[in-house]
Order: C-alpha cells, then sequence, then structure tokens
C-alpha cells in the first residue's frame, strides 16, 4: 500500500478524491493493525463500515443522504439510505494537515478566516471537487452554531440536490420538542417523496432500537470510567465523538461492547490506562481531533487519563414508546438538541454547566482542563462560567488551551504539549 | 424644531433616566428579533443595545474570551457598567455572540442576585408555516411576562397602534433614504446612521417628531458635490458613524446601506391582520429581511443588495465584516460571484468593534474609490 504521504499527494494534485482516501488509509491501517495490535482491531471497523458504506452507496442501490449538524438519522436509515454525516470530512481528514490547509484555505476565498474549520473544510473540499462522492439528497440543521448555519445553506445553493433543514430551538422544552416533531413528521413527508418509499415503521423501530442499545452501552462504557483507576484511555473519548455518524447503527453498538469489553477485562486485571494513575483530567471541552495523540502522551508522561469530557458525555434520551409515534418524533427532537457538539456546548450555557459539574461529582477528577476549538467562539463565550463553578465548587483552576480541531497550523502538537506539561509543572504538581 | 438630537449617537442613558422618572421601565433589546411593538405597548422604553464608543471591553472579555465578536462583547461591557440604567434587557437567539451575551448576564444576575429582568426569546431562523406559531408562542410569552413586569395590559388595540407607530417611523426613514438617490444628496452615510442609530435610544413617539423636523428641513441643506464614488456598505453590526466617516472623506459617499442598524433595521411596513395581531407581528419579524442569520434569505439579502445598487446608482460596494461573526462572515461564498456578474465591484473588509485599524481601513478605502469612480 502507498504510504500516508503518497496518497496525501495524489489527493492534494486532484488525482484521488477524499472517500477514496479515507477509505484506502483505513484499510491500511487495518492491515498494520492485523500484525501489530489485532486486539484492537474494533477500533477501526466502525471506520471502515461508514466510509465503505458512503463510498458504495450507489453501487448498493442506495440514495445518498448528506448531512449537516444535527438530523434524525434514523429517519434516514429507516428509507433506506445512507447518511453521509458531513463532518465526518474534518474528523477524517485532521490528522492529514496538508489536506485540511488545502481545503481551508480555498474556502478562505470566500468565507471569513473565524469560521470554524470544520465548514471551512467541508465547503472547501466540495469547491474543489474533491468528496469523490455526490449526494441526492441534503438534510441540514440550523444547530450546532453561527458556522455552520451560515455554511449550510450556501453548501444547499452550491451542491444544489433537493433539500431539507430544520430549526432548531436554542432552549430546550416542551415547546421544543413539540415544535422539533412537527418538523420531523414534515422531513418523513419529504424523505416519502424523494425516495418514493412510505416510512416503515417497523424498521424505523429497528433504528431506534439501535439506538438505545447504542446509547446504553456508551452509558456503561462511561460508568466504567469512574472506577479507579480509568480502565479506558482518553483518546477512546475522542473516538465516541463518532456517535452522530453511527449512532443508530449495529456497529456502533459493536464498538461499545468492545470497549466495555476491554474496560472490564482491565478492571478485573487491576489495571488503569496509566501503568500509576494520579491524575483523573475532567475535559470542560474535548476538541483534540487532530491530536489524539496527546491523550497517550500525558497518560505516559504525567499518569494522568482523561476521565471524562463534555463532548461525548450525554443524558438519558431513549425511546421508551416506540409504537408511540408522537412520542418518538418527541424523543428524536429531544436528541437533536443533545448529541456531541450541541449538548453543553452550543446550546444554552446552563447545560453545560451543568453537565460538568455532574462529571466533577461522579468521576472524581482532580484535574480540570478546557481544550477548545477556536471555531467554536460560542464554546468560549461560556468558559468563564463553567470553569468559575468549577473552581468554586470543586477548587480546582481549570487549564485553558486554544487549539483548531481540524487545522493543524494553528497550533502544533509540540505547542500543545508546552502548554500542558506547564500547567502540570507548575499548578498540578505543585 | 430642533432636530440635533438626531445627529447625537453616543450611548447616554437620558432617555432612559426620563423615562424612569416617570415610573415606567426600560429594557434593552439584543438584535432585531425581539419586536418593539411589544414593548411600546406596554408602556416600556425599548433601547436596542449597541457598543458605539466602548474602547475597553476587557471585563466582558473576560467572561465572553477573545474569540467573541467585539461587537456583542462591548454590549455585555456597557451592561456590566451599567451605562444605560437599564431595567433589564430582553435578547433573542439572534446569533451565538448575542445568545451567550444573555448567558452570561444572566448568569451574573442569578450570582449578584440583582433581580433583573434578563429574558431571551426563540427567534426561527426560517419562515414556515411551522416556524411562526413557534415565534408567536415565543411572544406570546413575552407579552405575558412584560405584564406582569410592569402590571400593564397588552391588548390587541395597543399592539395595533404601536404597530401603525412603527410603521411611520419606517416611512420616515424611507424618506430619508430617499435623499440619498439624488445625484448630489444633502446627506451623508455617517450622518444617515447616526439619525438610524438614535432611534435605538429615544422613545419613538419622540423619534418620529425629530426626523419630521429633519426632513421637512432636508431642502436648506447643502448638497454634497465633491463625492467621487457612490458606495453601498453591507456587512455585520455597524453602529459606528466615524467607520463611515474615514471611507467618507477618502471621498466616497456611502448612499446605501443594508445594515441592521440602519435601513434594514426599519424595513417596510408591517401589516396587521386583525383576526390576529400577534401573530402578524411574528410572521413580520420572520419575513423582514434583516439579518443574513436567517437560513432561507440569503438570496433575498443578495437580490436586495443588487436592487439597491441599482436604485441608489452605486459604483461598488464595501462589505465590512466583524471577526468572529460568522453571521455576516459567510455571505460572500454566493455573493461575490454574483456582484460579479453584474459588474459590482467589491471591497471586503475585516473589522473589530474598536477603531484601531482605521488607517488600514482609510488606505483600502481610497484604493477602491480611485477604482470605481467614474468621470463625469
Ligand atoms: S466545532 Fe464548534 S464551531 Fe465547528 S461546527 Fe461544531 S459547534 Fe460549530
Ligand atoms: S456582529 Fe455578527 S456576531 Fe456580532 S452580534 Fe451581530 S450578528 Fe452576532
Amino acid at each position: 500500500m502507498a504510504d500516508v504521504k503518497n496518497l496525501e499527494e495524489l489527493v492534494l494534485k486532484g488525482e484521488m478524491t477524499i472517500v477514496e482516501f479515507a477509505c484506502t488509509k483505513i484499510d491500511g491501517s487495518i492491515e498494520r493493525m492485523k500484525e501489530r495490535n489485532p486486539e484492537m482491531l474494533w477500533t477501526m471497523e466502525i471506520q471502515k463500515f461508514m466510509w465503505d458504506g458512503y463510498r458504495d452507496a450507489h453501487k448498493n442501490g442506495k440514495k445518498l443522504v448528506f448531512y449537516g449538524g444535527s438530523v434524525p438519522t434514523e429517519i434516514i436509515a429507516a428509507f433506506d439510505c445512507v447518511g453521509f454525516y458531513m463532518d465526518t470530512i474534518p474528523f477524517r481528514l485532521s490528522t492529514n494537515p496538508a489536506l485540511t490547509a488545502k481545503y481551508i484555505d480555498e474556502a478562505e476565498k470566500y468565507v471569513a478566516p473565524s469560521m470554524c474549520g470544520l465548514d471551512k473544510t467541508e465547503l472547501g473540499a466540495w469547491l474543489c471537487g474533491a468528496y469523490g462522492i455526490k449526494p441526492d439528497i441534503f438534510v441540514y440543521n440550523s444547530v450546532p452554531c453561527d458556522s455552520s448555519r451560515i455554511a449550510y445553506p450556501a453548501l444547499e445553493k452550491i451542491i444544489g440536490v433537493p433539500t431539507f433543514s430544520f430549526d432548531t430551538p436554542f432552549r430546550r422544552d416542551e415547546r421544543g420538542a413539540e415544535y422539533l416533531a412537527d418538523q420531523i413528521e414534515d422531513f418523513i413527508a419529504f424523505m416519502e417523496e424523494h425516495t418514493g418509499n412510505k416510512l416503515d415503521w417497523d424498521k424505523l423501530k429497528y433504528y431506534m432500537e439501535n439506538a438505545n442499545r447504542n446509547f446504553e452501552l456508551q452509558r456503561k462504557c462511561a460508568d466504567l470510567r469512574k472506577h479507579k483507576p480509568c480502565p479506558l484511555p482518553g483518546r477512546l473519548l475522542v473516538l465516541n465523538g463518532t456517535t452522530n455518524a453511527a449512532a443508530c447503527y449495529p456497529i456502533m453498538g459493536d464498538l461499545y461492547e468492545s470497549e466495555l469489553e476491554v474496560g472490564q477485562m482491565m478492571i478485573d486485571l487491576g489495571m488503569g490506562a496509566c501503568p500509576d494513575e494520579k491524575y483523573r483530567i475532567a475535559m470542560l471541552q474535548n476538541m483534540i481531533w487532530g491530536n489524539a495523540g496527546i491523550m497517550d502522551w500525558m497518560q505516559k508522561e504525567y499518569n494522568a487519563v482523561a476521565v471524562m469530557d463534555a463532548f461525548g458525555f450525554q443524558g438519558d434520551i431513549i425511546y421508551e414508546h416506540m409504537d408511540d409515534r408522537r412520542d418518538c418524533l418527541k424523543v428524536m427532537g429531544k436528541k437533536i438538541q443533545n448529541n456531541p457538539m450541541i449538548h453543553g456546548a452550543s446550546g444554552p450555557s446552563e447545560h453545560h454547566i451543568k453537565m460538568v459539574d455532574e462529571i466533577f461529582e461522579q468521576y472524581d477528577a482532580n484535574v480540570s482542563m478546557f481544550l477548545g476549538h477556536v471555531g467554536c467562539k460560542h464554546t468560549w463565550a461560556s468558559a468563564k462560567m463553567v470553569s468559575d463553578m468549577v473552581q468554586e465548587k470543586y477548587g480546582l483552576p481549570t487549564l485553558f488551551i486554544d487549539l483548531d480541531a481540524i487545522d493543524g497550523r494553528y497550533k502544533s502538537s509540540d505547542e500543545i504539549k508546552a502548554q500542558i506539561k506547564e500547567y502540570f509543572e507548575t499548578v498540578v504538581m505543585q | 424644531m430642533n432636530h440635533q438630537k438626531l445627529f447625537e449617537s453616543d450611548i447616554s442613558s437620558e432617555a432612559a433616566k426620563e423615562w424612569r422618572s416617570k415610573g415606567k421601565k426600560v429594557l434593552g433589546v439584543i438584535c432585531c428579533h425581539v419586536p418593539e411593538e411589544i414593548f411600546y405597548a406596554a408602556d416600556v422604553l425599548p433601547i436596542r443595545m449597541r457598543a458605539t464608543g466602548c474602547v475597553d471591553s476587557s471585563e466582558a472579555e473576560t467572561w465572553m474570551s477573545s474569540f467573541s465578536c467585539s461587537f456583542a462583547k462591548a454590549m455585555l461591557q456597557y451592561w456590566l457598567d451599567g451605562t444605560y440604567e437599564l431595567d433589564g434587557f430582553v435578547t433573542s437567539d439572534g446569533c451565538l455572540m448575542a445568545a451567550r451575551v444573555f448567558d452570561n448576564a444572566a448568569y451574573i444576575n442569578e450570582r449578584e442576585k440583582k433581580g433583573q429582568f434578563i429574558r431571551q426569546i426563540g427567534a426561527p431562523r426560517k419562515r414556515s408555516p411551522r416556524t411562526i406559531p413557534f415565534y408567536k408562542a415565543e411572544l406570546a410569552d413575552l407579552v405575558d411576562e412584560l405584564e406582569k413586569f410592569t402590571g400593564s395590559k397588552i391588548t390587541d388595540e395597543k399592539l395595533k397602534e404601536a404597530a401603525a407607530k412603527y410603521n411611520e417611523a419606517r416611512a420616515l426613514v424611507s424618506q430619508l433614504y430617499e435623499l440619498r438617490k439624488e445625484k448630489n444628496p444633502v446627506i451623508s452615510g455617517a450622518d444617515t446612521l447616526r439619525i438610524t442609530l438614535a432611534a435605538t435610544n429615544m422613545p419613538i413617539d419622540e423619534y418620529i417628531e425629530l426626523l419630521k423636523a429633519f426632513l421637512a428641513d432636508a431642502k436648506n441643506r447643502t448638497p454634497i458635490t465633491d463625492a467621487r464614488a457612490r458606495i453601498m456598505v453591507i456587512g455585520s453590526a455597524l453602529d459606528n458613524p466615524e467607520y463611515l466617516e474615514v471611507i467618507e472623506e477618502k471621498g466616497g459617499i456611502v448612499v446605501a446601506d443594508a445594515l441592521c442598524f440602519g435601513n434594514r433595521g426599519f424595513g417596510e411596513p408591517l401589516v396587521v391582520d386583525d383576526k390576529d395581531v400577534l401573530g402578524s407581528i411574528a410572521d413580520y419579524y420572520l419575513s423582514r429581511l434583516v439579518c443574513p442569520r436567517m437560513m432561507d434569505k440569503h438570496e433575498e439579502m443578495h437580490d436586495f443588495i443588487i436592487k439597491s445598487v441599482r436604485e441608489y446608482n452605486v459604483d461598488g460596494v464595501i462589505y465590512q465584516r466583524m471577526q468572529n461573526c460568522e453571521v455576516w462572515g459567510g455571505e460572500n461564498v454566493l455573493l461575490e460571484q454574483k456582484l460579479k456578474n453584474q459588474g459590482i465591484p467589491l471591497l471586503t473588509v475585516e473589522r473589530e468593534e474598536q477603531m484601531a485599524n482605521a488607517g488600514q481601513l482609510a488606505v483600502r478605502a481610497e484604493a477602491f474609490i480611485e477604482m470605481i469612480e467614474k468621470e463625469d
């Protein structure tokens, strides 16, 4: 297999599409893992499932639905369509700074540099014609943020396929749930029109059941992390951020099953992610996607493990009455308002504060970090409220690091490490 | 009648003090999706909050970080300083920066047990048969809360009266804008902005009287004959007339805008359906073309810009975008090409609320004016 640099070159020259790049890279990682680390193969399987699925959607006779922001993926799946969460492009490319740089530069010919790197990458890559797949349908939402709610309407015009958009209220209450349920009804009608199929409630139920299973497993994994020492590495918190794209598919549950198994085994062996756990880090914000290796480094260097973050940590929103259509749609509405990327961070600040409070209460963290993405200005604008609460209630100062989750040019891994090092040496270890 | 007060755009608490001295309430309003008609009907003075003249927003920055829009930060700063002397404020979730002004102020209010009236209403980002009832319900909540706060009942009759009053102001502002279509306008862009900004900080009845007086007097003003280029300014919230002055000092005259503190903050008349007064207000505010926060209005905004360029005989468009304002920051994706197709020159400039880069603006504006000026 060609090495990553060569593949990158091909993409930069326009000779390979992003989807081909991702599939080839994942296949290569799987091959290497089979040789060196076969017990961790499950971490790659979900990625293979997703990217091969996007690439082959049309070959498999399925419609491809691009979606931006938080949308009811169960419905997309129930219509037998393949949903492509557009943020998976920047997530995937975040470890290839040369590629993200190209697309970000392309987008910045039009948009303000302060726009989120995710949206710039999605936009720039589309403008470069680099995706390698074209949707039949586009769905987007007015959440999570100002960047996305500006980028998606622009993409709607540029992509030019039948599009549905949701308007999600900022506040979370019954009115908002009803409002979203109404819109989900409209979305179902839209999908019926554009796929030519009627909604099959049994199929939808299947995906809702999957979503419930995944959610419960995710909670169990989260619960394992309360154990001392924390049995699971910080890096997996980052991986769990993929729930958005695969939240209703069995493969996501399989990933959590494997995670649970590993975690339980570690507990049984009396082992933790760190050989000698000293510090349990609560991540108030955890946008270190391009540099997830830093999690491993903190474990090795400082015996510090990220026990939980306010990005992937979720509440208890599950489908309870599967035959009650209205109830299910309202639950979907609540999920829209609560998934990673939105829940604490881009909704009302009080949710973010509450979630962080719960993390401290449940995970016995003794270090507080805010690794904030510069694109998420709204999260930064809540940061003082959240960290004040941590200081006042738990007596912990918070380390703030600004980074760009996608654009590697903003701050290098070494620079981030240097900031963490200084914090450990001057604050935490004192 | 002396209308000089229309040109005083600095923020003062004078109007608020006077209103409160009568035992009435004064509330701030953040952004364009909080209908001021409702405040008028409650006999509350709405003050549209802005940031003009704020030179130091460091305290607000500790709350909102350096990554936030400086206009929003400066609004929070004025709030923290008590500059306006308000009883509270009402916001919509206009953009996330405005939302965070609310979150931080509400948090501080709670923590310090100040008991101020701080509320937020949800304003949808699309206009549709689904979104109008949602917004109407949010407005109905606001009506309830204001009734409790003031002790006065907000009736349909009062709302209709308020709509008529605001429509009168809208009509007068559109007369003001007509003046700018002249070959040699009698009013500069900076002064026009001063006049529209004045509306944010005085009772609408007083504003109407002052503006009528100004319009009656306008024919006696000396036309501006030395402008080398006619300019339209679009982009993020702009509440600083000096910004336009920098452009005008370089030989341009700003004759049109698509600014929320300018033309767009007024808009077309609100048509009230007697059978559903609050519903008419909800529909109007979601239909009004004022800010690209509305996901379904980008094309309409572009068409409005192109139409204004024609109507006001504009030579070039200056698109100013506040750093960290994503709402306006992404507008170029489609607009630039559209303007190019129409042969309309465009200059894009980055900006902060504090005028730290006036020199750079002057240089760029001058070069742009030179490029677009036409030989007579
Ligand atoms: S990372 Fe932050 S700024 Fe970017 S799309 Fe998500 S919420 Fe918006
Ligand atoms: S200038 Fe932009 S970011 Fe700032 S408050 Fe206005 S719309 Fe929001």
